[in-house]
């Protein structure tokens, strides 16, 4: 049954708000900011259910029944149309600065280092005669809070600097990346103190090279402490250990620059 | 609220609306094959088994029917109307988003192939789903259900059940047509995720605002006390709402905190959330919203309490 215009003008609407909907969610599926709100290993099954809400908009749209105006109804539309509003808006602010101050690189004419382009990855990097294995702070995170000891005893990072108070006044920055499984809702900012990045400007994407030891009473203390601006992830710190750095080296922000895989072993995900 | 909380709340909102609705819409879709291809004698069959039997049955189903709780909703709304008994789908309700391979799989990874996490927190999700169940067998389903605010029909067609369309159903007519079918597939699938949306983004709106407004230094002064803890971890659970499928990575995180409070998170969240509360009260009556919401809660909090004060658990 297929109603004339009048009749079928509810349920016309309604496929239009889920045809705009689907729209947005295959639009945003393909876009290069996804990341911002998901896991990329999501995005087929955002495109999927993109293309299956705009494949039930339309058959509202093209082939509705008759149905009366209601409130619920025109409540339910005006919550698609409101989110909509409000998904665009978050995306447009992603396009315009992914994270105000901690995502963009400090200027290297304010910087006591300058930047350099960044290097292909390998798993393992020798400086100074010392070998680093290169994996990413959620996963080193991960294997202490797991309770084990292989970890590696030098290892590469690549993180931003922070600097927060009442760790600062103890001369430690903060380092941290922000890890996400699903959905930024769900997201960690997994962090360590750090030692050594004195000359490092905070907001500074660095290489860290570097070694793990325990935080003393102080640190830990200090990490209990520690109160950041607002954000979007729960802010978790390690509470045993501090990254001492033996070396550093700016380097642009990585894209994008959440972490989303996680490995136990090498060659790890960096 | 300032422009940076503006925006975290717009993230934050949009990325779990996002996130869930494909899940929602995986429900709707089922909802809708169930409405137009199945017989509502298939499904009746369950009542004619004994009380335990439709329990179990409904505790269990997860394991076939995968789902998070972001599409349970409008499923077990279906099933109620498809005459399949209380005393299975509320269960079916309430453990399917733990009680299923996926979640199974990511408590068991989150938590580092730790076997007891995984069979506690199927034990504290069974118990209260099982409760529940044998508490509200005794009504007919579509006696939970509130009428939708679409009930009163006005137009030749309008459905007179109350599903919240506001038209035809294919199950109200003579048999059709595949095509017209499947056609009819998509238009259910369309107003019921319409219907069950609103809550979903209402929902991720009132996290987004606890996201913004909660001061995330409260949790590390309470994770040191397991009285403080435990309710706490448990409105946080409520709060931010997170997929059932990838909150045991967070729970993993919060390692300050002692395990009976990480288990009354993880038990907890899946049933009782921002994003479910306001679709309960919706599709259920007053009472039995109540009771869906309220009894979990009440169980998992002694539960965890007792795990946790008599040493059970650390």
């Amino acid at each position: 049954m297929s109603a004339g215009f009048r009749e079928g003008f509810q349920d016309r609407a309604e496929g239009l708000c889920l045809l705009c909907l689907g729209g947005f969610l295959m639009a945003l599926a393909e876009s290069r900011f996804y990341w911002f709100f998901l896991n990329p290993k999501f995005s087929p099954l955002t495109l999927g259910a993109g293309a299956l809400l705009a494949v039930c908009g339309l058959a509202l749209l093209l082939r509705p029944e008759p149905g009366r105006g209601t409130p619920a109804r025109l409540v339910r539309q005006a919550f698609v149309l409101g989110f909509l509003c409000l998904a665009a808006f978050a995306w447009e602010q992603v396009a315009r600065e992914p994270l105000p101050g901690a995502l963009n690189p400090a200027s290297a004419e304010n910087s006591a280092l300058a930047v350099k382009e960044e290097a292909p990855a390998s798993p393992r990097v020798t400086r100074n005669g010392v070998e680093y294995v290169r994996l990413n702070l959620a996963e080193l995170y991960i294997m202490l809070d797991k309770g084990r000891t292989d970890y590696p005893a030098h290892f590469a990072l690549r993180v931003p600097v922070g600097r927060l108070e009442p760790a600062d006044k103890l001369g430690y920055a903060l380092v941290s990346r922000i890890a996400v499984v699903c959905c930024l809702a769900d997201s960690l900012d997994l962090g360590f103190l750090a030692q050594g990045l004195d000359g490092v400007k905070t907001g500074q994407w660095i290489e860290l090279y570097g070694h793990l030891e325990p935080l003393g009473a102080a640190g830990q203390a200090a990490v209990k402490k520690l109160i950041g601006p607002k954000s979007l992830s729960l802010k978790v710190m390690n509470p045993k250990f501090r990254v001492v750095a033996e070396a550093v080296e700016p380097i642009p922000v990585p894209d994008p620059p959440f972490l989303f895989e996680f490995r136990e072993k090498e060659p790890f995900a960096w | 609220m300032d422009q940076e909380g503006f925006r975290i709340f717009a993230t934050i909102v949009a990325s779990i609306v996002i996130e869930a609705a494909p899940f929602l819409l995986l429900g709707s879709l089922l909802s809708s094959i169930l409405a137009v291809f199945v017989g509502d004698e298939a499904l009746t069959r369950i009542s004619r088994q004994s009380l335990p039997v439709q329990i179990g049955l409904g505790l269990t189903a997860g394991l076939l029917l995968p789902t998070c709780e972001c599409g349970i909703v409008p499923v077990t709304r279906r099933l109620l109307r498809k005459g399949v008994p209380t005393g299975a789908a509320v269960p079916f309700m309430l453990a399917a988003p733990v009680v299923n391979p996926v979640s199974l799989a990511s408590t068991w990874v989150a938590f580092q192939g730790d076997l007891g996490m995984v069979l506690w927190r199927v034990a504290l999700v069974m118990i209260p789903a099982a409760t529940l169940g044998w508490v509200l067998a005794a009504g007919r389903g579509a006696e939970l259900l509130r009428p939708s605010l679409d009930l009163a029909p006005s137009f030749p067609g309008d459905c007179p059940d109350g599903c919240g369309c506001g038209c035809g159903h294919a199950h109200h007519g003579p048999a059709q047509s595949l095509a017209a079918r499947l056609l009819d597939v998509l238009r259910h699938t369309a107003r019921e995720f319409l219907d069950m949306g609103r809550f979903l983004i209402l929902g991720a709106c009132a996290a987004g605002v606890f996201k913004v407004f909660l001061p995330q230094e409260v949790l590390g002064l309470v994770s040191g006390n397991l009285l403080l803890a435990i309710p706490s971890l448990m409105l946080v659970a409520v709060l931010i709402s997170i997929c059932s499928e990838a909150d045991a990575f967070v729970a993993a995180s919060l390692s300050m905190f002692p395990r009976p409070a990480l288990l009354a998170f993880l038990a907890l969240g899946p049933m009782l959330d921002l994003k479910l509360l306001p679709a309960y009260f919706t599709v259920f009556h007053r009472r039995v919203a109540l009771a869906v919401a309220l009894v979990p809660a009440l169980i998992i909090y002694s539960l965890t309490m007792g795990l946790g004060l008599s040493g059970v658990l650390r």
